[in-house]
């Protein structure tokens, strides 16, 4: 059975994922970050807060179409690159070459990262290493089309 | 009886047998402490005949009874910032070594401290960018898959032993720079003293980790030239810290935060995928660093604006000659092509339009710092097809 990247349920697992595996996030350090995901469809925007604290991912919570979410930076695309980039990591182990979260978003043409304020932007830097773990834990979940 | 576990002691004190007491809400003040119990009796002298102070135990005029609650984390230096711990001077009133909150005597040393003034080097994010620098260390020798190396392309190897040259290079002013200035620093401001000193260790572990991929897939270190450096000699010679961190932090680091983003774009494997991110996590504290001790510095004080615009007035002149030299250019320009063969078509392409990125991330945390360089800065704007509007409309919206 494949889940579908635009639920909450696949972020849900991601979530189980990381908070299951603390030894993989521990060296990498603590964050503290909180994220919005943008998946961009038809009939609707998909979107998805995500919380850091410490080692885990202490909140995931589905916003309407049009919330902004309060977080500190926002990543948007579409939901067929999503989904390419969760594809990537499920047949590589890891997200590879232009597939990885920086390099999606500084070409900026799928993905791209958002925010108001440069200090919440700039964490997308900080936890970097972080958030690319928490999504390559997509490799342990079969991941399917919308 | 030995008079240090006598049967009145006050609560809060410890003994050496008895251990800390099960609650640190039992605590009591000094002077509550001093006048409970005076420990008389105590010798004057020591068994050899010097003469013995016993204050630190009598009641130090230093706050008692302080009990900081670990956050899940464990014990942070924001949890320990409670009481008079957590108040930060803006001018102390000595300049000595004691630190912040213990009972200062008269006759502690004047270490002439130059930086006295909490804006000379403050920023409210300081602590916390402390606790997350000592929480995300990480190894240079240990943390990066050096067994997944592979051979790679000449031309591609070439460039990417060349741009670890350039980065080697310019990692360590960034050690240099607050290493100059640490000293001359009020000790009172030790949360951002502590937190330079993780600048300084992660940017030796830069050095290191280019330096090491330089030379572990059979490449080595190329050339060195002088545009690089003139940059570098700017940052170290600014007349301020807070002219110097702004070279730094603001533009320097700044400038060099996006090359590993797009070092990690670029990567052609997983070992430079991962060197470029952890260096980019550790780059990314010092900017937030920088950005906010400018807009802490120029929120007191509002004359220190124009200071900071004269020094970068002439920091981005010189960061163009920099990101502009022809060694720096035309090996990130390879990078991006993936080999010399689509310099021209692919790769110089990208690279403006990646510049064109780097540029605006500065101008907007100039903003965010309080020093907007719209309306003043040398970059060229219009032929680089940057828009400044949204800048200052992100910037408008922040606020």
């Amino acid at each position: 059975m494949s889940a579908r990247v635009d639920a909450i349920s696949f972020f849900d697992a991601l979530a189980d994922e990381m908070n299951a595996h603390a030894e993989r996030f521990a060296p990498l350090g603590e964050a503290e970050m909180a994220v919005v995901l943008v998946m961009g469809r038809s009939g609707g925007d998909f979107r998805v807060r995500l919380d850091f604290e410490s080692l885990g991912c202490t909140g995931v919570v589905e916003l309407d179409d049009t919330e902004a979410g309060g977080a500190d930076f926002r990543l948007e695309g579409p939901l067929d690159a999503w989904q390419a980039m969760f594809d990537d990591v499920a047949t590589n182990g890891h997200a590879t070459g232009l597939y990885t979260i920086n390099s999606l978003a500084l070409m900026g043409d799928r993905i791209r990262c958002q925010g108001d304020d440069p200090m919440g932007l700039d964490k997308f830097s900080r936890f970097n290493q972080t958030l690319q773990e928490f999504f390559d834990g997509a490799r342990h979940l079969a991941v399917g089309a919308g | 009886m030995n008079p240090y576990h006598g049967p009145c002691l006050p609560k809060g004190l410890w003994t050496l047998t008895s251990g800390p007491p099960d609650s640190y809400d039992s605590m009591v003040s000094p002077a509550e402490n001093s006048q409970a119990i005076t420990y008389d009796g105590l010798p004057a002298e020591s068994p050899m005949g010097a003469p013995l102070d016993w204050a630190w135990l009598r009641g130090a005029k230093s706050e008692w009874g302080v009990h900081p609650k670990p956050s899940p984390r464990g014990l942070t230096m924001l949890d320990i910032a409670v009481g008079s711990y957590g108040d930060v001077a803006d001018h102390p009133g000595h300049r000595s070594m004691a630190p912040r909150g213990a009972d200062v005597g008269d006759d502690t040393a004047d270490m002439g401290y130059i930086l006295n003034w909490k804006t000379d080097m403050w920023s409210d994010n300081v602590t916390e960018l402390y606790e997350e620098a000592v929480a995300r260390q990480w190894s240079a020798t240990r943390d990066i898959p050096w067994g997944e190396l592979r051979e790679l392309p000449a031309d591609v190897e070439h460039a990417m032993c060349q741009l670890c040259t350039l980065l080697t290079e310019v990692e360590m002013i960034a050690a240099d720079l607050p290493a100059k200035w640490m000293w001359r620093m009020n000790h009172d401001f030790i949360e951002a003293k502590m937190f330079l000193c993780t600048q300084i260790m992660d940017e030796a572990r830069h050095a290191e980790v280019f330096r090491k991929r330089a030379l572990a897939n059979g490449g080595g270190l190329l050339v060195s030239r002088g545009g690089p450096t003139s940059l570098l000699r700017t940052i170290i010679e600014a007349k301020t810290y807070t002219q110097a961190s702004a070279l730094l932090h603001l533009l320097g680091e700044g400038f060099v935060l996006d090359i590993f983003r797009m070092g990690e774009l670029i990567a052609p494997s997983d070992v430079e995928k991962r060197i470029f991110r952890m260096c980019m996590q550790d780059e990314a504290r010092h900017v937030a660093y920088g950005t906010m001790h400018l807009r802490y510095a120029i929120d007191h004080d509002p004359d220190v604006a124009e200071e900071i615009h004269e020094a970068l007035d002439h920091g981005e002149q010189v960061l163009i000659d920099f990101g502009t030299a022809p060694d720096v250019s035309t090996a990130l320009a390879v990078l991006l092509a993936g080999g010399v063969e689509h310099v021209e078509d692919k790769g110089f392409p990208l690279s403006m339009e990646l510049t064109k990125k780097q540029l605006t991330s500065y101008l907007a945390r100039c903003e965010r710092a309080g020093v907007g360089r719209l309306d003043r800065t040398s970059i060229p704007l219009d032929m680089l097809g940057i828009d400044p509007e949204p800048i200052r409309a992100a910037s408008a919206a922040a606020r």
